[in-house]
C-alpha cells in the first residue's frame, strides 16, 4: 500500500514502563510518545537511568511495555506471542551492542552467519550473504579469525556485519562506540552513516557520546523517562 | 539449528571443566559396564553349559548334583533305555558321573573356595560338545591323574599343568588342560570316576547321570519314564533348565552391579548439572545474544542439552574403552546352588556396551536438563547485561 | 577458626552449586558406606563371636562331607568342652520360597548351652525337648514369615531325601548382632526318617558345634579333637566360629579387592567433581582474592582458606551420605526390607569414621590446585581483571 510507505516505521503511543526493585515500583518511562520515520538515523541521549536502553528494548521487542502500544513496521508488538516476537525480531531487526557480544568460539564469518541460520537460505546462499556483509564492513580478509584475534573496532565491525546480514529494516545500536578508542569509534560511526545513507537502514542509536550523536539526523534527550527535544543544530553549542 | 561446532568449541574453551566432567562420567560408566560385563559373563557360562538335547538325572528331590546320589544299578538300567543318542562309533551317549567338592586355596590371596571334582568315564567328554584338550594329555584310567581348565589352573594353587593338587588327602597330578566353550566344565577338575570313588570312599554310587537324547520327543518321553517309573524314580531335567535354575550367584552379582550403577549414575548427574550450570552462567551474554538474534527458547535448550550429552558420551566412550583390558579375564564366585566355585569371564558384548552408552546419555539428559532450562529463563535484557 | 564465618559464607556463595557438589559426594559415599560395611560387619561379627568361644568341627574333606553322630558324644567328654551338639545343615525348601533360610538338625538338650547368648523361654524349651517333631525359630525369621507358635512348617528335603513336617514350638531371641533367623529341629527326628527310608545318610551329624569353657582352652581343644579323629573314617578339621564364618565370605571371591577397587575409582571421580566445582567458584572471585591479598592476607592464609572451603564442602557431602546411611540402616525395618538375605547388617562406626576421613581427603585433594592458584595470584592482575 502506498500509504504504508509514508507511515512512520516506529510508533510509540502512551508507552509506560515500570520496573520493580524488590517491592518498589520504579517508573522508567511514563506516557512516552514517539514517531520514527523510515530511513531516519536517530540518536537517543541521556544520563544513566534515564530509560534510553529501556526504550531500545521496547522497540526491539526484547521487553514489553507496561501500558501503551509499540508499533513497528505497522505491527503491534504487544499483540505478538513470545515465539512470534522472536521470529519477527530475526526478520526485522539487527542488533549492535556495546560489548560486541560475538560468540568467542566462532570465527568472524561464522558469527555473521548466525542470524542467517534462522532463515530458509541454503548453505551457498548464506555464504554469499556473509561475504557481502563482511565486504561492506571491510573485513573480508578476517573472515576466519576468532574474536580474540581482532581489535575492538574490528570486533564491532563484525557485529555490524552480523546485524546487516539478513538485510533488516532497522538497526538498533546500544552504545556502539562505548568501548572503542577515538579512531575506531570514528570508523564505526562512518560505517553506520554509510548504512543509513547508501542502504536506507533506519538506525536508532543510544549513546552518551555527543560526537556520536552528532552523526544522526535527530537527537532526542531522555531525562527521567521524559523526552526533552533538542534540534540537531542546537548541538553546535555543546 | 545452532551448529554443533558451537558446542564442541565451547566445550574445548572450558577444557578443564569439560575434562573433569568427562573423567567423572567415564569412571561411572567404567564401573557400571564392568559390573554388567561380570553379570553377562556369568549368565553366558550358565547358558552355554546346557546342551539342548541333553538331560541330567538326579536323585528325586535333589536340586543339584552335589546333593544327589544315583546308584550303579539304576545307572546301568538307564544306559539300556531307548531314545538315547549314540556317537559315530555306536557308543551310547550316557555318562554316569560322581561329583565331590573339595575346599582348596586360590593363588594370590590364598582364600579358599569349593571346587567341583568330577569323576568321569571317557564318554563324558562327548557330552560337552565344545570339549577340547588344549595342553598336555588326557588322563589314564585307574591312575591319580586329573584334567582341568586353563582358568582353574591359573586361579588355584596346585592346579597348574604338571602340578599336584591335593584331593581328599591324596595327590593328583594335573596332566592336561581343556576348554569347554566357556561352559560350567571349565569350573571343574576331572578325574577317573573309579579313582575318585575310591578316594572319596563313595563306593557304588554316582552323583548324576548325564545323557543325550535323540530328539525333543524322546527327551519328553524319557523324562516321563524316568520320573514316574518306580524302577528309576529319578529327577530328570533338561540341562538347559538345570543350569537356568542355578541363578543364585548371577542374581546377586546382577543386583549388586545394578545398585552400584544406579548410585554412581545419580552422583554423576549432579556433577554434570554442576558443570553445565557453570557453562550457562559463564555464557549468559552469549545466550542473551542468541535469543536477541531470534533463536527460539526451544532451540537454545536443545543446544545446551546436546552439549551436556556430548560431554557425557565422550566420558562414556572413555569408560567403555577402559573396560577392554578386562575382556575375557576370568574370575570365579560361589554358586550357592552347587555350593561350589563357578568360573566365568567378563563379557562385554554389544548389549553391555549399549547399556553403558545409554547410561551416559541418561546422565547427559537428566544432568543437563535443569541448567539448559535455566539458560533460557533469564530475561534477555538481564542476560545481555551480564559481564 | 576466626575465619570460619568467611569460609562458610563462601561455601554458601552459590547454594545450588554447593548443593549439587554435596549431593554428588553424598550419593557416592552412601554407596561406599554400604560396600565397606559389608566387609566390616563380617569382621565385627567374627570378632564378637570370639567371646562366645565356640568351635565348629568339620569333616577334613570339607562341608559337603558329614561327620558321624558318634563324634558328638566323644567330643562331649573331652576336657575343656562345656557342651557339644550336632549341627546338620538340612538345606530344604519351604513351600516355594525363593529365599532360603537356615535349617539345622541339632540336639535340644544342649543347644542353648552352646548358643548361650540366645534366649528361649524355659517353658518353650521344655515343650520343644518333649516334642520330636517340633522346631524352634529365631525371632527375626518368625517375623519375616509371619509364623506363630503352633504353626505347621513343612520342609521338603533337597540335600537329604526326606521331608520334614514340623510344628513351631518356640521362638528364640538374642542380641542385635546375633543370628535370629535359624530354624532348629530334633536331629533324632531327621535320623528316624532317614533310617525309615533306609538311606545311607542316616547317622550323619553334619558338623559338631562345641562350646569351650574359656578362650584359653580353645586351641588345645581343637588340637585334641582333630588328633582324636585323624585316623578314623571321618577325620576332622576344627576351627573357631570366626574362622568358620570367614570360610563363607572367602567363597564369594576376593570381595575386598573388588570393593577397594570400586572405591578407588569412585574417590578419583569425586575428586574431579569437587575440584571442578572449586575451580568454578574461584574463577568468579579473582578480584576478591586479589583484594584480600592487597589488604595483607598472606599467601599461606589465602591458600588455607580455599583448602578449608574445599574440605568443608566435601565433608558436608560425605557426612550427608555416610551418616545418612548409618541412620537409614539403623532402622530395623529398612534393613530387612532392602537387604533380606543378610541376617545382620548395619554401618559400623569404624566404617563411618573411615569414610568421613575419606571425604575430608577428597576435599583436600580437590582444593589443592585452586588454592595454589589463589595463593600465586598476582595482586595487580587480579584487581585489574574484569572477570
Amino acid at each position: 500500500m502506498a500509504d504504508a510507505a509514508l507511515r512512520p516505521l516506529v510508533e510509540l503511543r502512551d508507552v509506560s514502563k515500570d520496573y520493580y526493585r524488590d517491592k518498589f515500583r520504579v517508573p522508567v518511562l511514563a506516557n512516552t510518545n514517539l514517531d520514527i520515520p523510515r530511513g531516519e538515523f536517530l540518536a537517543i541521549m541521556g544520563p544513566s537511568g534515564s530509560g534510553k536502553s529501556t526504550l531500545l528494548n521496547l522497540v526491539s521487542g526484547l521487553d514489553r511495555a507496561t501500558t501503551g502500544t509499540v508499533r513497528v513496521n505497522d505491527v503491534d508488538l504487544g499483540s505478538l506471542s513470545e515465539s512470534k516476537l522472536t521470529k519477527w525480531r530475526s526478520e526485522t531487526l539487527g542488533f549492535i551492542f556495546q560489548l560486541y557480544n560475538l560468540m568467542p568460539v566462532l570465527t568472524a564469518a561464522e558469527n555473521v552467519e548466525l542470524p542467517l541460520l534462522l532463515t530458509g537460505l541454503t548453505r551457498r546462499q548464506r555464504a554469499e550473504h556473509v561475504k557481502t556483509a563482511l565486504a561492506i564492513v571491510g573485513l573480508s580478509e578476517r573472515m576466519d579469525h576468532f574474536p580474540r584475534q581482532l581489535s575492538g573496532g574490528q570486533e564491532q565491525r563484525v557485529a555490524i556485519a552480523r546485524a546487516i546480514a539478513t538485510d533488516p529494516l532497522m538497526l538498533l545500536a546500544d552504545e556502539p562506540t562505548g568501548n572503542l578508542d577515538a579512531t575506531a569509534a570514528h570508523e564505526i560511526l562512518d560505517l553506520l552513516g554509510q548504512l543509513n545513507e547508501e542502504f536506507g537502514k533506519t538506525i536508532i542509536m543510544v549513546t552518551h557520546d555527543p560526537r556520536a550523536a552528532r552523526r544522526a539526523h535527530r537527537i532526542l534527550r531522555l531525562e527521567k523517562g521524559q523526552f526533552v527535544h533538542t534540534h540537531a543544530d542546537a548541538l553546535g553549542a555543546i | 539449528m545452532i551448529p554443533v561446532k558451537y558446542n564442541l568449541r565451547s566445550l574445548r574453551a572450558r577444557w578443564v571443566a569439560s575434562l573433569m566432567t568427562i573423567i567423572g562420567t567415564a569412571l561411572v560408566v567404567w564401573a557400571s559396564v564392568l559390573a554388567f560385563g561380570l553379570a553377562a559373563g556369568l549368565e553366558y557360562t550358565l547358558n552355554v553349559s546346557g546342551e539342548p538335547l541333553d538331560m541330567i538325572l538326579l536323585r528325586k528331590g535333589a536340586t543339584a548334583e552335589t546333593g544327589s546320589t544315583v546308584d550303579e544299578a539304576t545307572a546301568r538300567r538307564v544306559a539300556a533305555l531307548s531314545g538315547l543318542a549314540t556317537d559315530e562309533a555306536g557308543n551310547t551317549l550316557v555318562s554316569p558321573e560322581l561329583v565331590v567338592i573339595v575346599n582348596t586355596a586360590r593363588r594370590g590371596d590364598g582364600g579358599k573356595a569349593n571346587v567341583i571334582i568330577r569323576g568321569v568315564t571317557p564318554v563324558a567328554r562327548k557330552l560337552r560338545s565344545e570339549f577340547k584338550l588344549v595342553e598336555g594329555r588326557d588322563i589314564k584310567p585307574g591312575v591319580r591323574e586329573a584334567l582341568t581348565s586353563r582358568s582353574i589352573a591359573a586361579r588355584f594353587q596346585g592346579a597348574g599343568l604338571g602340578e599336584e593338587i591335593d584331593l581328599l588327602g591324596q595327590k593328583f597330578k594335573i596332566v592336561g588342560l581343556f576348554e569347554a566353550g566357556g561352559g560350567s566344565a571349565e569350573s571343574e577338575v576331572w578325574t577317573d570316576v573309579e579313582v575318585l570313588s575310591q578316594t572319596s570312599k563313595r563306593e557304588g554310587g554316582y552323583s548324576s547321570v548325564q545323557l543325550r537324547t535323540t530328539g525333543m520327543e524322546s527327551m519328553t518321553a524319557l523324562a516321563d519314564l524316568l520320573e514316574n517309573d518306580e524302577q528309576f524314580a529319578l529327577k530328570a531335567v533338561s540341562e538347559r533348565k538345570y543350569f537356568a535354575e542355578q541363578s543364585s550367584a548371577g542374581i546377586a552379582i546382577k543386583i549388586v552391579g545394578r545398585v552400584i550403577s544406579v548410585f554412581l549414575t545419580i552422583g554423576a548427574m549432579f556433577a554434570v548439572a554442576n558443570t553445565m550450570y557453570g557453562a550457562v552462567a559463564s555464557r549468559a551474554r552469549e545466550i542473551g545474544t542468541l535469543r536477541a538474534l531470534g533463536f527460539a527458547r526451544r532451540t537454545i535448550v536443545g543446544c545446551f542439552l546436546l552439549e551436556s550429552i556430548l560431554l557425557c558420551l565422550a566420558g562414556g566412550l572413555l569408560g567403555c574403552l577402559g573396560t577392554l583390558p578386562f575382556n575375557g579375564l576370568s574370575t570365579g564366585t560361589a554358586n550357592w546352588d552347587t555350593f561350589s566355585e563357578i568360573t566365568f569371564s567378563f563379557r562385554f558384548g554389544p548389549d553391555v556396551l549399549l547399556q553403558g552408552a545409554l547410561l551416559a546419555m541418561l546422565m547427559g539428559i537428566v544432568g543437563g536438563m535443569a541448567p539448559a532450562i535455566r539458560a533460557v529463563r533469564i530475561p534477555i535484557v538481564n542476560a545481555l547485561r551480564e559481564i | 577458626m576466626k575465619f570460619l564465618p568467611y569460609v562458610l559464607r563462601n561455601v554458601l556463595r552459590n547454594k545450588l552449586r554447593t548443593l549439587f557438589t554435596c549431593m554428588s559426594i553424598a550419593v557416592s559415599l552412601f554407596l561406599l558406606a554400604l560396600l565397606y560395611a559389608y566387609i566390616e560387619v563380617q569382621d565385627e561379627l567374627g570378632a564378637k563371636s570370639v567371646n562366645y568361644h565356640r568351635i565348629g568341627v568339620v569333616h577334613a574333606n570339607g562341608l559337603t562331607f558329614t561327620l558321624p553322630i558318634s563324634h558328638v558324644d566323644k567330643v562331649r567328654t573331652m576336657p575343656g568342652v562345656k557342651a557339644a551338639i550336632p549341627l546338620a545343615w538340612f538345606g530344604g525348601v519351604y513351600k516355594d520360597d525363593k529365599l532360603p533360610f537356615a535349617q539345622f538338625a541339632t540336639d535340644p538338650q544342649f543347644v542353648m548351652q552352646v548358643f548361650d547368648e540366645l534366649t528361649l523361654p524355659d517353658a518353650e524349651l521344655r515343650a520343644w525337648q518333649g516334642d520330636r517333631a517340633g522346631c524352634v525359630v529365631g525371632a527375626r525369621l518368625a517375623e519375616k514369615k509371619g509364623w506363630k507358635i503352633g504353626d505347621r512348617i513343612p520342609i521338603k528335603g533337597a540335600i537329604y531325601p526326606v521331608d520334614l513336617n514340623l510344628t513351631l514350638i518356640g521362638v528364640y531371641d538374642g542380641p542385635d548382632s546375633s543370628d535370629r533367623e535359624m530354624l532348629w529341629f530334633h536331629w533324632t527326628y531327621m535320623d528316624e526318617l532317614l533310617k525309615q527310608s533306609r538311606n545311607a545318610a542316616a547317622g550323619a551329624a553334619g558338623t559338631v558345634w562345641v562350646k569351650g569353657e574359656s578362650a584359653e582352652v580353645l586351641p588345645e581343644v581343637m588340637r585334641r579333637i582333630d588328633e582324636r579323629f585323624a585316623s578314623s573314617d571321618a577325620p576332622t578339621r576344627s576351627m573357631t566360629e570366626q574362622a568358620f564364618q570367614q570360610m563363607f565370605t572367602e567363597m564369594v571371591g576376593n570381595v575386598q579387592a573388588f570393593i577397594r577397587n570400586t572405591a578407588l575409582a569412585v574417590v578419583f571421580s569425586l575428586v574431579c567433581v569437587a575440584a571442578n566445582a572449586m575451580a568454578m567458584s574461584l574463577r568468579e572471585r579473582t578480584r576478591e582474592v586479589a583484594v584480600l591479598r592487597a589488604i595483607g592476607f598472606s599467601r599461606q592464609l589465602v591458600m588455607s582458606l580455599v583448602l578449608s572451603e574445599a574440605v568443608a564442602i566435601a565433608f558436608l557431602g560425605g557426612a550427608l551420605g555416610v551418616i545418612g546411611a548409618k541412620i537409614l540402616f539403623g532402622i530395623e525395618s529398612v534393613t530387612s526390607t532392602l537387604l533380606p538375605i543378610m541376617p545382620v547388617f548395619y554401618i559400623p562406626w569404624s566404617t563411618t569414621i573411615f569414610l568421613l576421613g575419606v571425604s575430608a581427603v577428597i576435599g583436600l585433594v580437590s582444593g589443592i590446585v585452586p588454592a595454589w592458584r589463589a595463593a600465586r595470584l598476582s595482586v595487580v592482575d587480579g584487581l585489574r581483571k574484569v572477570v
